[in-house]
């Protein structure tokens, strides 16, 4: 008990600490009103950075915040839990990372629809199949995955370790999470999709769904459920002007044709490589953390 | 709590209150340094007539107006950078911020009257516009929009909030209209910036792996699956189960609306795609299915598909931040046919409300307008510094809710929005089941990642619910069916 005792002690300084931190000692303390004000008076891309490098922090907050609680946590009862929960939050974050890749995929799509002048938003994409690959180059090299999850880089979630270097070989400082979802042409405060070269996209994970072996293909009607094409993923090509409105989010996972929906986790099962567990690993959360 | 009080006609109205200096350093005020006013909402719920002496002292003897003007200019000198402040503007801040919540009381108790008063409602809501914002300023300033907004559109009977009537600077905010991006963006700041969603779901989550640790097939039926992310820390627990058998074989339902036009996060099938291949990419036997409502959201149970063997769990997020409005006649029809499949687990979550008391409209408006002040602090706390991206969950979720929260009080009186389902529930029979102590640790080192202002109380043996400070938000209780031996 009396090690329990000392140990809460811990867990009331770190908590004293943590809110000092939050009251204003924090390291973003650039990313205050001020700059956010001025750069929104800027341009509207930068604004959207801005709100992009907002999101940002509060993931590595949060990422920081769950490190340190079970770093201190490591000797209570029950740490289990705390395991299971790191897991846990991690496991929706990534989850959250592929809805938002899919919407920056449609995003990517849509420009490219426009861009190319096909006819209708959306479903234009489609046509353009040949030029996707063809960007993958181009847009590798100005664009990295950007969205600072060192937790994540653990898991392993599609399988294969080799993901792990893409992620490290990439520029780790810029703003994730771009103004893809904050360039609104139309309304929103947070400005239009005016482009400036310095928007990097997610899309590290396409580069992960990739080594599962899947051909790219076209992206298909958003109400085609289960039934179109290949399973798709191919790497984003994303631009970063002339965002358009966001109609829905493209289907990346279409099944291969002839399964039915009964049989979709037996086939996707064996398409992924055996994924490994998940390693509760904590160095990584130190090794891994990014310069913000 | 203690009440701030420099106006004279405040301290006429609460005779009974206490009046103490919000400026010392206990904890319990840490959370007035970022420009909320500590209120004493026990005593704003008093009787309906104190309301028409408050208007009358206003409109007398011009204090209001006066009050008005001076906060005013107050609120041009309030710094939007709310970590600098100091003791003035600190006291400065409050007083606009107990003003603003007067002016609303007032307005609220003038809809709710006659067409009389309904004129000075108007006025009311005229001087409010003039010193709130949508974007701008303290957390009551922010909240006093909406709810203004949502009272003007009461006033004109639109009954939604729908915006005709801008307030200064704030946008429309129509919730169909919302960018699809945006709202995207909003639910995940929503998500870093407060555990609401995940408490939701990690509670229910470790209930369901608790009753289902030795089977070998899980159904779970989801009232409002939205973006499904509930199921993916699910997957992920059940593939790193040590005990029970290995990677139980898990099958959603997802409940399917017919076409609202309104897509919020994404449709039911992009969801189903999305779970598909996240429980392929970390090995967990899966398959989605969907089951149509009817056009009136009832739900027929013959509609479902079941299999033998499997442990059906029911599963009712209500009321998170992000979701849409049911009616409760679906969640009825939900709730009562989950009874007839006599299912392993109910998991329910909603909102935790104030009691109903007497107090009509004003009652029932005061008690969301400190509802969502908890809400609103909630979120400063966590992240005072980001304005920008707290104005966005503002606009996207919150700000909607409120307009249509209040325009069901107006309508109903307010019955719709008190119905506590967990009461339904076991009055219709389900037995409680016990929230385990891991359960409850969870939520507390979840809780205690975000913010210490959060806390988790067990209400009942089967029930956690979250709040902040001293308000109840949020309530996750666990049952079973009435003929079951769990």
């Amino acid at each position: 008990m009396r090690v329990m005792g000392v140990k809460g002690l811990t867990l009331y300084h770190l908590k004293s600490h943590l809110q000092k931190f939050r009251l204003g000692k924090q390291p973003h303390k650039e990313f205050n009103d001020h700059s956010i004000k001025d750069d929104l008076q800027r341009t509207s891309a930068s604004s959207s950075g801005m709100m992009a490098r907002s999101m940002n922090e509060m993931q590595m907050e949060v990422q920081r915040r769950l490190h340190e609680q079970l770093e201190v946590c490591r000797e209570l009862p029950h740490p289990n839990v705390q395991r299971h929960l790191q897991l846990r939050i991690e496991a929706q974050g990534k989850y959250m990372q592929s809805i938002l890749e899919r919407a920056c995929q449609t995003l990517a799509g849509e420009n490219m629809a426009a861009a190319g002048g096909a006819a209708g938003g959306y479903k234009g994409v489609g046509n353009q199949q040949g030029v996707l690959p063809h960007m993958d180059g181009a847009m590798k090299d100005n664009f990295g995955p950007t969205l600072n999850f060192p937790p994540f880089q653990d898991l392993n979630i599609y399988g294969g370790d080799q993901h792990l270097d893409i992620q490290h070989n990439v520029e780790r400082s810029s703003p994730s999470l771009d103004g893809h979802f904050m360039s609104n042409k139309r309304h929103g405060p947070y400005g239009g999709g005016g482009g400036t070269g310095k928007s990097p996209l997610i899309w590290s994970d396409e580069l992960r769904l990739q080594d599962l072996g899947m051909a790219p293909s076209c992206l298909g009607p958003q109400d085609d459920p289960f039934k179109t094409g290949v399973i798709q993923i191919g790497p984003p090509s994303i631009e970063t002007s002339g965002i358009g409105k966001l109609e829905s989010l493209s289907d990346i996972y279409d099944t291969k044709p002839g399964i039915s929906n009964d049989g979709i986790d037996e086939r996707k099962f064996e398409l992924s490589p055996k994924p490994e567990r998940p390693s509760p690993r904590r160095a990584p959360f130190q090794t891994e953390r990014m310069n913000p | 709590m203690a009440m701030a009080t420099d106006n004279a006609f405040e301290v006429d109205f609460y005779s009974n209150s206490t009046t103490t200096s919000i400026t010392d350093d206990s904890p319990a005020c840490t959370w007035n340094h970022w420009g909320s006013p500590v209120v004493d909402w026990d005593s704003f719920s008093s009787d309906p007539d104190d309301f028409q002496d408050l208007i009358e002292s206003m409109m007398d003897d011009g204090t209001g107006f006066e009050l008005a003007r001076v906060a005013h200019e107050t609120s041009n000198s309030v710094s939007t950078d709310t970590m600098v402040v100091d003791e003035e503007t600190n006291g400065d801040e409050d007083s606009k911020g107990l003003r603003l919540i007067h002016l609303l009381m007032a307005a609220a108790e003038a809809l709710a009257g006659d067409n009389k008063s309904r004129e000075l409602a108007r006025v009311i809501l005229v001087r409010l516009k003039e010193l709130v914002s949508h974007n701008d300023g303290t957390n009551m300033e922010r909240l006093a929009a909406y709810f203004t907004e949502a009272l003007q559109g009461l006033l004109e009977g639109s009954g939604g909030g729908h915006g005709k009537h801008l307030i200064t600077n704030g946008p429309h905010h129509h919730r169909d209209e919302h960018h699809h991006t945006d709202m995207l963006a909003a639910f995940q700041l929503l998500q870093d910036m407060s555990p609401y969603v995940k408490f939701g779901h990690f509670t229910a989550n470790q209930a369901i792996l608790e009753a289902t640790t030795h089977d070998r097939r899980i159904h779970i039926v989801d009232y409002d699956a939205m973006e499904g992310i509930q199921w993916a820390s699910l997957m992920q627990a059940l593939v790193s189960r040590k005990d029970g058998p290995p990677a139980p074989h898990l099958r959603i339902t997802a409940l399917s609306r017919s076409g609202s036009g309104r897509r919020s996060i994404g449709t039911i099938q992009e969801t189903g795609r999305r779970l598909v291949a996240f429980a392929a990419s970390i090995g967990q036997p899966f398959s989605f299915h969907q089951c149509r409502l009817d056009s009136d959201e009832t739900f027929r149970p013959s509609a479902l598909k079941l299999v033998r063997g499997e442990a059906l769990i029911i599963n009712c997020m209500l009321h998170l931040p992000h979701f849409s409005y049911r009616a409760p006649d679906s969640v009825a029809s939900f709730l009562s046919g989950a009874k007839t499949l006599n299912p392993r687990l109910v998991t329910l979550v909603e909102e935790e409300v104030g009691p109903i008391g007497d107090g009509g409209f004003v009652g029932r408006f005061m008690d969301s307008l400190h509802h969502y002040s908890a809400v609103y602090d909630s979120l400063e706390a966590g992240f005072p510094m980001q304005n920008r991206a707290r104005a966005l969950v503002e606009r996207v979720f919150l700000g909607p809710r409120i307009a249509g929260s209040l325009a069901r009080i107006y309508r109903t009186g307010g019955e719709e929005e008190s119905c506590g389902w967990s009461k339904w529930l076991a009055t219709m029979g389900f037995k409680p089941v016990n929230i385990s102590f891991a359960n409850h640790c969870q939520a507390k080192l979840l809780l205690g990642l975000f913010n210490d202002g959060y806390r988790v109380e067990e209400l009942a043996n089967n029930r956690l619910v979250l709040g902040w400070k001293s308000r109840r938000l949020l309530s996750a209780s666990i049952w079973t069916s009435p003929h079951s031996d769990l």
